[in-house]
């Protein structure tokens, strides 16, 4: 039995949306009786939504301060596109030739409907694809990234969500990301709270990829113990396209990211890269879906959690390779670290096969240091917290040594030294 | 052969054991009502608690709505259109105690597993030769016909009857352990289960006591339109422990037949339970018609410090399986293992696996599950391996792997893990694949016949499962397996 959507909700529903009419109506149909996901909800068996069922937020009123961010990230000339609680604060002005960039409001009806028609399309049915939805009836705000044939932009393409700068503040932004045939273009999603009041960010963000494309497509979720984000991508691709995703969450009360990646033409390759540091009560959680539609497609995917404190890391990966998709190469691993014996993990690792010819593999570790190299550490004199200290690092760095941008992947490996100075170390191994 | 052909050999595979045998049955009209628990409660005169503890699973399953997370389809079963029990007609005469000789058995049923190829006394004797003796409860549909090796059991004091028998000799062990694994509102077909159950079969060891045999209960389904409901109790005391094997295949039908088993076993200090299964139901004709609805609630509990529980099965028949084997690892240095194989043919489902609860101390668990799917059947492994909080350096490894024959056929995995303590070591690992033409080459160069070639794969890829397997048990096995897939190819 569905609950509905609470009221605070059902009055926030707005008359218009960016969506197209039919779109837009539909959804405020099917928001009303799907609701809110629960614990009932098999994909949110481990994920709590509490925090944001009982949040009674509203939508931001007017144009957002004028706010920036607190943290830098070192990135080369960056054209930024920034969402001020969900409110977008304009286009710049300097795009590179090949690059349009366009509000969501100013974007012709054809560009609307290509940002809210995902593929794969949400299903009524699935109490997963709520919140999409919900996206759907509420969003006004958003952007929309147009990358021509044959352009490569050299400048990363960074979304600010600049979250929580005023109360109890609830956004539904939709990004179109469209990639013409070879194009190539670095998106990076820069997550800040940069108040400390409660907001709730509800986000999707639609990409496809034309033949021989490629997105690169980064996530940083910075630090921020209030941030509540519920968010969703979703990537689709041509033949011989490429989707890279990296995907770093460091804070955050309860994160939900998911991936949607359709991989539906010929040739096309898929990574998702991620890393989850959930300490404090954080929960961080990352839902991945990987359709392989088309014969001789490939993925990879390597996600890694270290959770300490009372923290949380979730992670669920779901391979489908459909009928007739033969030759097709999938792989997956998960591992995870527990810190602290309040800590939890908690992995689904999953694959669903309807063809014959494929190579699939998916591992999954939950564990502790390795008992023999610590000994190692220490038998040459590295003191026990230092010693955990390297190796969690050593860990951790694995993936972000995946990261194409160079500045940002050694940004990435000091503020990691940084943050597991700010741990206690010293765990459960005994001196 | 080429594969081609072998496929569709393998395909074409007809059920074997497909008959039925015509005996007066005893059955209560279709539906489900308080008075038909009451009904079955008073046919087995038991006692007032029996009844009680049936009424209430009764009351909870009526306010339960049948699961759908599984990835299986069917139509939905209209439980009020089902015949709740039917005993064999010399109920009455055996209703005491099962006959001590095969000359009370209805010749009729004798019959049954004649055409089986188990006859209960050439079994004997044949376990006599071997110097194993495997004593056997044979179910008749729902009601215990005959135990043999009674005796030599008692002798050591292991009480091995019917379910039934149980519950009049011993109603303070049934009182004491029944439900306490699997409460009646534990899921749906367990409470159902818990309402209605007609028999089964109930083990009890005492402490200090090595099960002198290997157990062994055949299941058989034989009334039209009449659900089973067996529910297996087994308990080892400190100490003890025993290896209990369980085996069924059934008639051939046309319409489904549904089955909703529970199996509960308790494992106190140092006990050790290995509970073997070869199911081989009707799986439904290549159309996909018929065929068993399987679905089975077994779970043991690791009650004591150091106790064991082994669950090994090899599942190739029934239309659809619906069945986890677990372990609630509470003791502490507790170990659970599940080994399973399971195949899957024409359009057979097949929603398996098992969940491993680590609570205790220093905790293990071992899973292995191979899952081989052809033509159009789905095969998933669902599985669970849950760390507590209070399970200290508890470890688990698992390992599942599918096979692929044929394009149209579907292998998944749905596994989930939970950790919530820092020393845990949990691995996972699956792989997906079919058979390669590398493999295949390899082998065919070295002169191999292309059926020897895929033969070999074949058993190859489920040895580690067939190894666990007691030695009584490896026969029926193999056969089951030549049957399923390598009658096909070699």
């Amino acid at each position: 039995m569905r609950q509905g959507l609470p009221d605070w909700l059902k009055t926030a529903l707005p008359q218009t949306a960016a969506a197209p009419a039919t779109i837009a109506r539909t959804a405020r149909e099917q928001v009303e009786t799907l609701g809110l996901p629960g614990l009932r909800d098999e994909e949110w068996r481990w994920t709590n939504i509490r925090a944001i069922q009982r949040g009674n937020f509203s939508a931001p009123a007017g144009v957002g301060a004028d706010i920036e961010p607190a943290i830098r990230l070192p990135l080369d000339n960056p054209l930024r596109l920034r969402f001020i609680d969900g409110v977008f604060q304009g286009v710049p002005n300097d795009a590179p030739e090949g690059l349009t960039l366009t509000a969501l409001a100013d974007a012709d009806e054809a560009t609307r409907q290509a940002a809210f028609s995902p593929k794969p399309a949400p299903s009524v049915e699935n109490p997963n694809d709520a919140l999409v939805t919900l996206n759907t009836a509420m969003a006004r705000e958003g952007v929309v990234i147009d990358v021509a044939a044959n352009a490569t932009i050299e400048r990363p393409i960074v979304i600010e969500w600049l979250d929580g700068a005023t109360e109890s503040v609830m956004s539904h932004p939709r990004v179109l990301v469209r990639l013409g045939q070879s194009a190539k273009a670095t998106v990076v999603e820069h997550i800040e709270t940069v108040g400390d009041q409660p907001a709730w960010r509800n986000s999707v963000i639609v990409s496809t990829i034309a033949a021989n494309a490629a997105l690169t497509h980064i996530a940083l979720g910075l630090d921020g113990a209030s941030r509540l984000a519920t968010e969703r991508s979703f990537a689709s691709l041509e033949r011989d396209a490429r989707y890279h995703s990296y995907n770093v969450q460091l804070g955050g009360q309860m994160i939900r990211r998911e991936y949607d990646i359709h991989v539906g033409g010929s040739g096309a390759h898929t990574d998702l890269i991620g890393l989850m540091m959930p300490r404090g009560k954080q929960v961080l959680d990352t839902h991945t879906r990987i359709t392989h539609a088309a014969a001789d497609t490939t993925s990879n995917e390597h996600y890694r959690t270290i959770a300490d404190d009372a923290g949380r890391g979730i992670f669920k990966g779901r391979i489908l390779i459909e009928e007739d998709a033969q030759r097709i190469e999938a792989y997956q691993s998960s591992n995870n670290l527990i810190l602290s014996d309040n800590a939890e993990i908690d992995a689904k690792p999953e694959l669903e096969i309807y063809a014959d010819d494929v190579s699939c593999s998916h591992g999954a570790t939950i564990g502790r240091l390795d008992q023999e190299a610590l000994f190692y550490l220490r038998t040459r004199g590295v003191p026990l917290a230092e010693a955990r200290g390297l190796l969690i690092a050593g860990f951790a760095q694995e993936v972000i040594d995946e990261i194409p941008l160079v500045e940002l992947r050694d940004w990435l490996s000091i503020r990691l030294e940084e943050r597991l100075g700010e741990q206690d170390l010293a765990g459960h191994e005994t001196e | 052969m080429t594969e081609t052909q072998e496929l569709e050999q393998l395909v074409k595979r007809e059920y074997k054991y497909g008959f039925t045998t015509d005996i007066e049955q005893e059955i209560i009209p279709p539906g489900l009502d308080e008075d038909v628990v009451r009904m079955i409660s008073a046919k087995k005169n038991e006692p007032e608690f029996m009844l009680e503890w049936r009424l209430s699973a009764f009351r909870q399953w009526k306010k339960m709505t049948e699961p759908e997370w599984a990835h299986v389809h069917y139509p939905k079963i209209d439980y009020q259109a089902l015949s709740y029990y039917a005993a064999p007609k010399s109920q009455e005469e055996l209703d005491a105690e099962a006959p001590e000789s095969l000359d009370d058995v209805d010749p009729k049923l004798l019959e049954t597993y004649e055409k089986l190829g188990i006859p209960l006394h050439e079994r004997a004797a044949l376990a006599g030769v071997k110097g194993a003796n495997v004593a056997v409860d044979a179910v008749f549909d729902s009601v215990s016909v005959t135990t043999t090796f009674k005796e030599k059991l008692a002798e050591a004091g292991v009480i091995f009857c019917s379910f039934s028998e149980a519950v009049e000799n011993h109603p303070e062990l049934v009182k004491q352990y029944l439900g306490t694994v699997v409460p009646q509102g534990d899921n749906f077909f367990a409470a159902l289960n818990s309402a209605v159950f007609s028999d089964g079969s109930f083990v009890y060891v005492p402490k200090g006591v090595k099960c002198p045999m290997e157990l062994s209960t055949y299941f058989r389904i034989n009334a039209k339109n009449t659900g089973q409901f067996e529910r297996t109790l087994i308990i080892a005391e400190e100490g003890a422990s025993v290896s209990y094997l369980e085996g069924c295949t059934a008639p051939q039908r046309d319409e489904n037949q549904l089955h909703a088993a529970v199996v509960e076993l308790v494992a106190l200090d140092d006990a050790e339970i290995k509970y073997s299964t070869v199911q081989n139901w009707y799986p439904g004709d290549e159309e996909g018609r018929g065929g068993i609805y399987n679905f089975v609630t077994k779970r043991g509990e690791c009650r004591g410090d150091r106790s064991k529980i082994t669950w090994t099965q090899v599942e190739a028949g029934s239309a659809i399986t619906w069945k986890y084997p677990s372990c609630v690892l509470k003791g502490d240095d507790s170990v659970g293992e599940f080994y399973s194989v399971a195949v899957g043919n024409n359009y057979q489902q097949i929603d398996s696996g098992t969940k491993m609860i680590h609570l205790g101390k220093r905790t293990r668990s071992t899973i292995v599950s191979k899952g081989i799917s052809a033509g159009r059947a789905e095969n998933a492994y669902r599985g669970l391996v849950h760390i507590g909080k209070t399970a200290t350096d508890a470890r688990n490894f698992t390992q599942c792997d599918s096979l692929l024959i044929g394009d149209r056929c579907g292998a998944h995995t749905f596994p989930y893990i939970e950790a919530k303590n820092a020393s845990a070591q949990v691995e996972h690992e699956a792989t997906t694949s079919k058979v390669s033409d590398d493999q295949m080459f390899y082998l065919r160069s070295r002169g191999l016949s292309e059926e020897d070639a895929m033969n070999m794969v074949v058993s190859g890829f489920c040895k580690d499962v067939f190894n666990e397997l007691p030695m009584e048990f490896a026969v029926e096995a193999q056969a089951l397996l030549a049957v399923s897939l390598e009658g096909s190819v070699g």
